[in-house]
């Protein structure tokens, strides 16, 4: 660097010592990029996409069609998701304070959308908008437009929140969870319940209002359980992981052969398009969206899947860090809300698979075939990197 | 300044930085247990539960599939299928579709929509008990294409159920021979730990079908023919992905038998019209037997029961009805039993056509010589003092003194208590002569009696000779006064005219006669010739082209001779007669012998030879002669008319009281041409007449079919018949 000249030269372009224009560098938010939230974020999109094609290339092989038709179109998605990442770490995510109503009437507009006949009906739900050959799930990117808008506003608040304020919250989340559960779509509906609880927590909720929130959810699931606001098929679903010996046709059905497709991988898996496995005979359903993971656990075995746990655990650790290191609430707020989505999905996702959670169509991140979630999961990046990036500016 | 210190310092908005951190802290701990959930059930699941799970897995996509085999048809001596296949297109129903009730009830009723069969049938063939719990159970058999074309199209409209194309036994010829050939069915638990079918290889499995009787169950291993067996694996809709072959199917092989289907329904439209003219005279007659064999090579050419029953109805199983209507409806009652093989599973005193073997016996011993006379005194006193008893002849006529044949021809009751008195005095129980005691046992042993003749059929009897080991079991069981006493010499008396608590089967009858006749060598009497396949070039085929089965004697007699090559059974060969197996009756069902290739010829054996030389044998034959054509013969009545002169019959009737009925078992045994003796015929008929008047005109009228001899009586009839046993 070229030092100034002059009297006092030596002094204004210092500060404690420092150069200003090596101190303004220092702060520059790509010299505070976070490289291992990037690398495990490809790791992980890679991972997906080899088990989406191993789950995927015998079945299309029989029907005499391209094996990897599944990871190309996972791939094309991945690669707009790193488009999408990079668009969204670029600019100052404070900026979204100021648009995050916006963002959320177009949200909610879209979810109104997809319940009319512009939404397309697949297997009695209306979750899709399609354009062409491209389908778009606005439900995955309204859990994001949750996290800004509801984040916006407990940052407003400055952390001290009234009654008032908590219902608020609960309104800005509960009107794309309900318009979710008409679709419906009840695993994605969960995750605005965990938003909501981990937005208030960390957003300074008081603890009374936590506990009684705690007591109104509890009662509102006995509730459902009883009344016929669920259909008795989804009833079915969320309670069969308690039933130890499930009816063949069942839902308990595809939960046992689920378990015996990842305990059959034992400790070092059936190897990747093994024959004759559970997941090459098609024995378990959907099995290159919310069961994946079984594909893991059969192919990989314990080491496999344990290692695809690490690095979800790894992501999680980097987003808590983020949340924590935020230069402002508004930030911790978003981190948070991502992670807790993340954590949710997981949990959900892998612990259906493996009988300890009801069965519910939630895909697991970066890892289950999916176009929507992955963008979004992408774009959830590029704001935790925007997030840690600025956090001196 | 570290890092951190820049994050508290930039937190203007922050409540406070603690607070936060704090609940990013419970966060993050919810976090943590998740991960840990998560971990544990993976350890459970891949590391501690994987071999159970693996195991499930296999069972998911692993599955064995058995074809059922081909057996082996059964033919005739001419190749005749007296036991045929075909396919028969069925409907099963899997056995998890009974767990699911609303499932099973939706499936009955579209399947009973479908055949146009009420749902309440359908259903009572589930419930009945004797359905596999191995397999899928059959519904409906001989469904027609267009049903199974409609449960392809609509799978999902019919869970569980399937179409299987399943070899089905039928029986060309009817009911003919059904106790002999037998049937088949699914192997019972009893029948896998049976000696039987436990010590075949390959190993029989549950599942598997049987013969259950007759020639079915006898010669199983050799045609029950090897499976189509295959591990396929299949994916989650059940289609096969792989399937490879652990064993190839082999059909079973065809077995040839000894049996001529025209002698053999001829034997029992015989029997049945006796069994309709006893009735008419009178006499219960609810059963009978009667077998045709060949003295020189004991094979059976025909084997006769009544009552008797469809094999067709055993074809698919039998269901609890169709087992009903076989009979044995009262426990201690097997006359109704039309499954029973009477002709080798049941027993009675045999009554006077046990002479021979009396006389036989008598003759080893030295007892009589061959040209010795007795006399036939009407009554005879045996033992001294307080001790006598009085036996008695049938006939008040004294006809003084008689040899052995004329003693056969009038059958005198008093000449046989005479030898046997004499054997029982030489060679009784009760003498302390060591080896010398119970010879006339030893030689009814030898000759047939009280032991299954080894004829290839299950479940043959013993028959019965007493002795003292007999008598000390039987009054062990039984205990009575007399049992005190032991041995009685009054039995051995009572044996030596086949009454008393001697038995034979009439194969054993029969066997004895072939003995007298054939020489002295006891047959083991079989009904298996050789077992061959359908010839695929007819120009290889055996039947009719070569003499059928060639048997081969140990002691080197000649060969006997196929049914097309037997000699016209004319006694003095001077005119050229039908064919004997030339029909005389009209053919019912077209009997179309198959060009058959010959695999293997099973060997004829001679189980003992009797001790007696030609002259003592002549003679014997010649009293046997003579009950038919002699003047006073028993059997004289009962062939009237028939023309002996150019087919000389012999035989013996046999009379025996039936308990304390008024009827007896009347037995004949008798063999043709008498000169050169090619067929051997014995009958037994159960609350009949006597022995000349009930079953002689059965083996007449075989006689007349089998000579071809036109005949005005044409069917049988109950002749007046002599007093005589």
């Amino acid at each position: 660097m070229a030092r100034a000249e002059g009297l006092f030269g030596h002094a204004v372009d210092r500060i404690g010592g420092e150069p200003i224009s090596s101190r303004m560098a220092r702060r520059a938010p790509i010299r505070h990029l976070d490289p291992s939230l990037l690398l495990i974020t490809l790791m992980l999109t890679v991972f997906g996409a080899v088990m989406i094609f191993s789950a995927t290339a015998s079945k299309q092989e029989e029907a005499g069609l391209d094996p990897a038709t599944f990871l190309k179109r996972q791939v094309a998605a991945a690669i707009v998701g790193v488009v999408v990442l990079l668009v969204f770490s670029t600019f100052d995510y404070r900026h979204l304070r100021a648009f995050s109503p916006v963002i959320y009437g177009v949200t909610v507009i879209a979810l109104l959308l997809v319940l009319t006949p512009a939404g397309e009906l697949v297997n009695d739900t209306r979750s899709w908008f399609r354009f062409g050959a491209f389908q778009v799930q606005p439900g995955e990117f309204a859990k994001l437009a949750a996290i800004l808008t509801a984040g916006a506003y407990i940052a407003e608040r400055k952390g001290e929140m009234s009654s008032i304020d908590v219902l608020a919250v609960l309104g800005i989340i509960g009107i794309p969870m309900l318009l979710i559960f008409v679709q419906p779509d009840f695993g994605t509906m969960l995750v605005f319940v965990i938003l909501a609880a981990a937005l208030l927590l960390v957003g300074g909720a008081r603890v009374r209002h936590l506990m009684v929130l705690t007591f109104v959810g509890f009662v509102a699931v006995v509730i459902a359980l009883q009344s016929n606001v669920l259909k008795p098929y989804q009833i079915d679903r969320l309670t069969a992981f308690m039933d130890p010996n499930p009816d063949v046709q069942s839902e308990g059905y595809n939960l046992t052969q689920s378990k015996i497709a990842i305990a059959s991988g034992g400790l070092r898996g059936q190897g990747l398009r093994a024959e004759n496995t559970q997941t090459a005979l098609d024995f378990v359903p959907e099995q290159h969206t919310d069961f994946i993971f079984t594909a893991v656990g059969e192919q990989l075995g314990f080491i496999g899947s344990a290692a695809l746990l690490v690095m979800l655990a790894f992501l999680m650790w980097r987003a808590v860090r983020i949340a924590a290191m935020s230069r402002d609430l508004f930030g911790t707020l978003i981190a948070a809300g991502i992670a807790a989505m993340w954590a949710f999905q997981i949990f959900q996702n892998i612990g259906m698979t493996m009988g300890i959670m009801p069965i519910t169509g939630i895909p697991l991140p970066f890892i289950s075939y999916g176009g929507s979630s992955t963008i979004t999961n992408f774009m959830a990046v590029g704001l935790l990197l925007n997030i840690h990036m600025r956090r001196f500016i | 300044m570290g890092p951190k210190d820049i994050v508290a310092a930039s937190r203007a908005d922050a409540p406070g930085i603690d607070r936060t951190l704090l609940r990013l802290a419970v966060l993050g701990l919810v976090f943590v247990a998740l991960f840990t959930a998560l971990f544990s059930r993976l350890w459970y699941l891949q590391v501690l539960a994987t071999e159970e799970f693996q195991t499930l897995a296999k069972e998911n996509r692993v599955r064995r599939i058995e074809s059922e085999p081909e057996r082996g048809r059964i033919l005739d001596r001419n190749g005749v299928p007296l036991v045929d296949n075909r396919y028969s297109l069925s409907l099963t129903l899997d056995r998890s579709v009974l767990e699911q009730p609303i499932l099973k009830r939706a499936v009955l009723r579209r399947v009973s929509k479908l055949l146009d069969v009420r749902v309440k049938e359908l259903q009572a063939q589930l419930d009945d008990s004797t359905v596999s719990p191995y397999k899928p159970i059959a519904i409906a058999s001989d469904v027609p294409h267009r049903i199974a074309q409609v449960i392809n199209e609509n799978p999902e409209d019919f869970t569980g159920i399937e179409y299987r194309r399943l070899p089905v036994r039928v029986y060309p010829q009817g009911n003919l021979a059904a106790q002999i050939l037998g049937y088949v069915g699914e192997i019972s638990e009893e029948e896998l730990v049976a000696d039987y079918f436990r010590k075949a290889r390959p190993r029989y499995q549950a599942g598997d079908i049987v013969g259950k009787g007759g020639l079915e169950r006898s010669y199983d291993t050799l045609i029950r023919g090897d499976p189509l067996m295959e591990r396929i694996v299949v994916d989650s809709s059940s289609k096969v992905v792989s399937q490879d072959t652990i064993q190839e199917a082999e059909p079973g092989k065809d077995l040839i038998t000894t049996l001529d289907l025209e002698i053999q329904r001829m034997s029992e439209k015989a029997l049945a019209a006796a069994i309709k003219a006893n009735r008419a005279a009178g006499y219960r007659a609810t059963d009978a037997a009667v077998v045709v064999m060949d003295p020189n090579d004991g094979g059976i050419i025909a084997m006769a029961n009544y009552p008797t029953y469809d094999p067709a109805i055993a074809s698919d199983g039998f269901s609890t009805k169709e087992y009903a209507s076989l009979g044995q409806k009262t426990p201690d009652d097997n006359t109704d039993d039309k499954v029973l093989n009477r002709a080798i599973q049941i027993s009675y005193s045999p009554g006077s056509t046990f002479k021979i073997a009396t006389a036989g016996a008598a003759l080893a011993l030295g007892v009589i010589e061959y040209n010795d006379l007795l006399p036939c005194p009407t009554q005879i006193p045996f033992g001294e003092g307080t001790g006598q008893v009085t036996f008695e002849n049938w006939s008040s006529v004294d006809y003084g003194q008689i040899g052995l044949a004329e003693s056969l021809e009038i059958s005198c009751n008093t000449f046989y208590y005479q030898l046997g008195w004499e054997m029982e005095s030489r060679f009784g129980i009760g003498l302390e002569s060591g080896d010398e005691t119970e010879k006339f046992q030893d030689y009814l042993h030898r000759a047939g009696f009280g032991e299954p003749t080894g004829i290839d059929l299950p479940f043959e009897g013993d028959g019965l000779v007493p002795d003292e080991k007999w008598l000390d079991a039987y009054c062990e069981a039984v205990p009575s006064p007399e049992c005190e006493i032991g041995w009685l010499p009054g039995y051995t008396v009572n044996m030596s005219i086949g009454q008393g608590s001697l038995e034979a089967t009439p194969l054993q009858m029969a066997n004895a006669y072939a003995s007298i006749i054939n020489g002295g060598n006891v047959m083991v009497p079989h009904i298996g010739a050789a077992l061959g396949e359908p010839a695929v070039d007819p120009a290889e085929a055996d039947l009719g082209d070569e003499p059928s089965p060639t048997v081969s004697e140990p002691d080197g007699a000649a060969p006997s001779d196929s049914p097309s090559s037997r000699p016209s059974p004319s006694p003095s060969g001077e005119t050229a007669t039908p064919s004997p197996t030339g029909s005389a009756t009209p053919t019912e069902t077209p009997a179309v012998a198959t060009p058959e290739r010959y695999i293997r010829r099973f060997k004829t054996k001679v189980a003992n030879r009797l001790p007696l030389d030609d002259r003592e044998l002549a003679v014997l034959r010649a009293g046997l002669e003579d009950v038919v054509s002699g003047d006073s013969g028993t059997a004289v009545g009962a062939f009237s008319g028939f023309p002996l002169d150019r087919y000389r019959i012999a035989g013996k009737t046999g009379t025996a009281q039936v308990g304390p009925t008024d009827f007896n078992r009347a037995w004949f045994v008798g063999y043709a041409p008498a000169g050169d003796p090619q067929y051997v015929i014995s009958v037994y008929m159960n609350y009949a007449g006597h022995g000349g008047e009930s079953a002689a005109p059965v083996a007449r009228e075989i006689f007349e079919g089998i000579f071809n001899i036109d005949d005005d009586t044409s069917d049988v009839q109950v002749t007046a018949g002599d007093a005589s046993g």
